[in-house]
């Protein structure tokens, strides 16, 4: 099923046991830098010193979470995180947000899966600030009817919204089509990865636009 | 010490080890609004959110400290004789201007006119406080002060919930640096208080609103409630704030804040100044008459202030002693003329806070008016006069707002239920200042924007300034000033061993993570094009790392390294 979370993050299967950042070689030569969602030697840390320490918003889980880290092995659109159809209003996706904050945010969640759930949860506010944006849910559509919008990775564009409004503003519409070129190229040499730590997805970046 | 007898002030290494013996989960968390003049204790009673009084019955407690003869004594227990007793030079108040702030900072400047002693050296270090004691200066610091008052307040709402109390939700100011955060947790654990949240002031509010809002729509039975809008205008006597939520079934979600140091003390000095211009100078020494004097001149500015807000005038007869006698007529336009700078930058806070939620005038639901300074009349209007709206939302006590939210965050925090779903709440918060670091020369590059929803995590590509460059400082700062130094510094580290490589070739990321418990880590690493492995260990440091003489780091670092040290970002030339 779409959206499913696998129990095989790619880090945490290669390293199980060093909590420690670690770089890959993949078939294709490139390098890709994984920093831990989170550390088990840090968590322990934190419940050491929670009664004092830490100033925070959120509920807090000291939990070490090794197996419980997952990625999200296969990519699938907003709509389909929000469990809205393609149709759906800004009302739709106002009410799936705040359904979903309800379930995944980590002052909510289940205290044995907030690790977890907090990825998800910042997936599904990237989902919702795409699509309540008209703008933005726009150009999303678009990429989405050309077949470019699968993998977080490739989102990154609609993520800053300062990008986004001098784009708008400018109206380049070349740097956009170049964009999505670019976008095109990298999912085709990447699309077997599934890591989508921050460093996976900038080094594909990168490595694409130099 | 004999104030050691009275109050254990317990230093913060010292309470490891307390958290298994706490009181098992189901113990509800207080809520404590610790304003810069009153603070209050709400906690959830099973049913609904309660206020705490003291012995005399009070539920709004004078935030201050008195250090007489060898005992502190806070505005909880104590019982002043008179107003004037508080500025006779033995209490220290405003701590919550002064903490977590260096001697540099210019609301450390202005609590130089405060009855008390407020000392700068001016190279960004701790500022020197001290109470009179038996005509000597006694030294404190605005934690410890602050630490005081949370013990009378924490043996007071022990007194009238007949349990141990140790769980906290603390309201704080949005404009508050992390720093300033971890000032505020130093004090609570002094205090033997355990934090569970730290809420920007306007978000308990909204919190607040949420609830009235789901209880309001099951009332009316109207099925599936929708989303609802409302502007939060928070102005205190230290600080104020803007915030604009969007609500629906009990869950709150912040689109933007913004929040400032300007509060009813601005406008209490403007007008004291404006009283009496030479101020500065008569009371520049500090003598005992002097102290007495600025005493005299606050109470009658206060209560100046205080009948302004419904009365057209107020005549003002205050006798300092030595031939310096103040009798003078004062208007409400002439109250207004005298702040006029106040007032314009409230507005300009609230109209960032509403560009920054993208929300128009026309979807806001309601305008939320909270704080002592709500009730003068300038701001009121102000407030209204943006929102284009004649009456603001009428469902709440201004003075008791942030306390309730801060009581049912507690609740909520402390996983209780309530069988009527009063407690199904949610606060989605969003970061009130940007967090980057310094690059592209001395330009401060935010890697997380301000009103990013946590948690979150975001990430931007550097590259070297020198061939062969070897090393880079990463200073990570917070605040949203364009000029680096103008922000919160919130810590450095070095990343070294760059392999010798032309500038602009290696790739320095850096990564930020506020994770659910609102702890900042900040991720490096180095990576070179084609090749497989990174030449040094990446870091992962959890910010902030400063200690107090923060303001005096960054000009060493500058004056050790220049620029030799320096990133630029990587992403601007792709993009160009």
């Amino acid at each position: 099923m779409c959206c499913s979370f696998s129990k095989t993050d790619p880090f945490f299967t290669l390293s199980p046991t060093v909590p420690a950042p670690s770089v890959r070689t993949r078939s294709d030569q490139l390098p890709i830098i994984s920093f831990p969602t989170h550390s088990p030697s840090l968590n322990s840390l934190k419940s050491r010193v929670s009664s004092r320490s830490g100033c925070r918003f959120g509920s807090f889980s000291a939990k070490s979470v090794l197996e419980d880290t997952v990625s999200i092995a296969d990519p699938c659109s907003f709509y389909e995180l929000l469990g809205i159809p393609e149709t759906g209003t800004l009302l739709d996706i106002k009410q799936a947000y705040k359904q979903l904050a309800r379930k995944y945010h980590p002052d909510v969640s289940p205290p044995d899966r907030v690790e977890e759930y907090t990825q998800r949860f910042i997936q599904v506010q990237e989902a919702y600030e795409t699509l309540s944006d008209p703008n933005r849910r726009a150009l999303y559509d678009s990429d989405m009817a050309r077949g470019i919008h699968l993998a977080f990775g490739a989102r990154k564009r609609y993520q800053n919204q300062n990008d986004d409004e001098q784009m708008v503003e400018k109206g380049e519409w070349r740097s956009r089509s170049q964009a999505q070129v670019a976008e095109l190229k990298r999912r085709s040499a990447y699309r077997d990865i599934d890591n989508n730590s921050w460093g996976a997805r900038m080094r594909r970046r990168n490595a694409a636009s130099s | 010490m004999a104030a050691e007898a009275a109050y254990t002030v317990a230093s913060d290494s010292e309470t490891t080890g307390e958290e298994k013996s706490s009181p098992s989960s189901a113990e509800v968390a207080i809520g404590i609004d610790i304003g810069t003049s009153q603070c209050s204790v709400a906690v959830w009673n099973g049913s609904e959110v309660e206020l705490l009084r003291n012995t005399r019955n009070q539920k709004l407690l004078r935030s201050y400290v008195t250090f007489k003869d060898e005992t502190p004594a806070g505005g909880v227990s104590n019982q002043l004789a008179h107003e004037y007793e508080m500025l006779s030079g033995a209490a220290i108040f405003n701590m919550k201007r002064l903490i977590g702030r260096v001697d540099t900072d210019p609301v450390v400047h202005s609590s130089k006119s405060l009855p008390f002693l407020v000392q700068t050296l001016d190279i960004g270090v701790r500022p020197f406080i001290a109470a009179l004691v038996n005509n000597m200066w006694r030294s404190t610091t605005p934690e410890e002060v602050l630490a005081i008052f949370l013990i009378e307040l924490r043996a007071m709402a022990e007194i009238r919930l007949k349990r141990p109390v140790r769980k906290v939700v603390l309201t704080i100011p949005v404009s508050f640096s992390r720093f300033q955060l971890t000032r505020i947790d130093r004090a609570c654990a002094m205090a033997g208080l355990h934090v569970l949240r730290l809420m920007p002031e306007p978000t308990a509010v909204a919190l607040l609103y949420a609830q009235q809002q789901k209880q309001q729509a099951e009332h009316e039975n109207t099925g599936s409630e929708s989303e609802k809008v409302a502007l939060i205008f928070n102005m205190g006597a230290g600080y104020c704030d803007a915030a604009v939520t969007a609500t629906a079934g009990g869950v709150s979600q912040i689109k933007s804040v913004a929040g400032s140091t300007l509060g009813g003390e601005d406008i209490l000095q403007n007008i004291m100044h404006y009283l009496l211009p030479d101020m500065d100078n008569v009371f520049s020494s500090h003598g005992v008459e002097e102290i007495k004097k600025m005493g005299l001149l606050r109470v009658a500015a206060q209560d100046a202030v205080h009948r302004l807000s419904t009365q057209a005038s107020v005549e003002i007869n205050v006798d300092l002693g030595n031939d310096l006698k103040i009798s003078k007529i004062l208007s409400r336009e002439e109250f207004e003329a005298v702040n006029h700078k106040v007032f314009e930058k409230c507005e300009s806070l609230i109209k960032q806070c509403l560009h920054d939620a993208k929300v128009e005038i026309e979807d806001i639901n309601d305008v939320i008016l909270v704080g002592g300074c709500s009730y003068i009349p300038k701001i009121k209007n102000l407030v209204m006069t943006i929102c284009k709206r004649g009456e603001s939302y009428a469902g709440m006590n201004p003075l008791e707002a942030a306390v309730r939210g801060a009581a049912l965050e507690g609740a909520v925090a402390s996983g209780i239920n309530d069988p009527f779903g009063n407690l199904d709440l949610l606060t989605i918060q969003a970061t009130p200042l940007s967090i980057g670091i310094r690059a592209d020369g001395n330009s401060f590059v935010p890697i997380i924007q301000r009103n990013t929803t946590m948690p979150s995590r975001r990430e931007i590509i550097f590259t070297t300034v020198h061939d062969d460059q070897a090393e880079a400082l990463i200073i990570v700062y917070e605040g949203d000033e364009t000029i680096v130094e103008k922000n919160h510094l919130l810590g450095y580290f070095k990343i070294a061993g760059i392999p010798p490589a032309p500038k602009g070739i290696p790739e320095i990321n850096v990564c930020m993570d506020i994770d659910a418990s609102n702890v900042l880590r900040v991720f490096a690493g180095i990576m070179m094009p084609g090749k497989h492995h990174p030449p040094a260990p990446f870091m992962e440091v959890r910010m902030p790392t400063v200690d107090d003489g923060h303001g005096w780091c960054a000009e060493a670092l500058h004056k050790a390294y220049g620029s030799s040290l320096d990133l630029v970002t990587v992403q601007k030339k792709v993009q160009q």
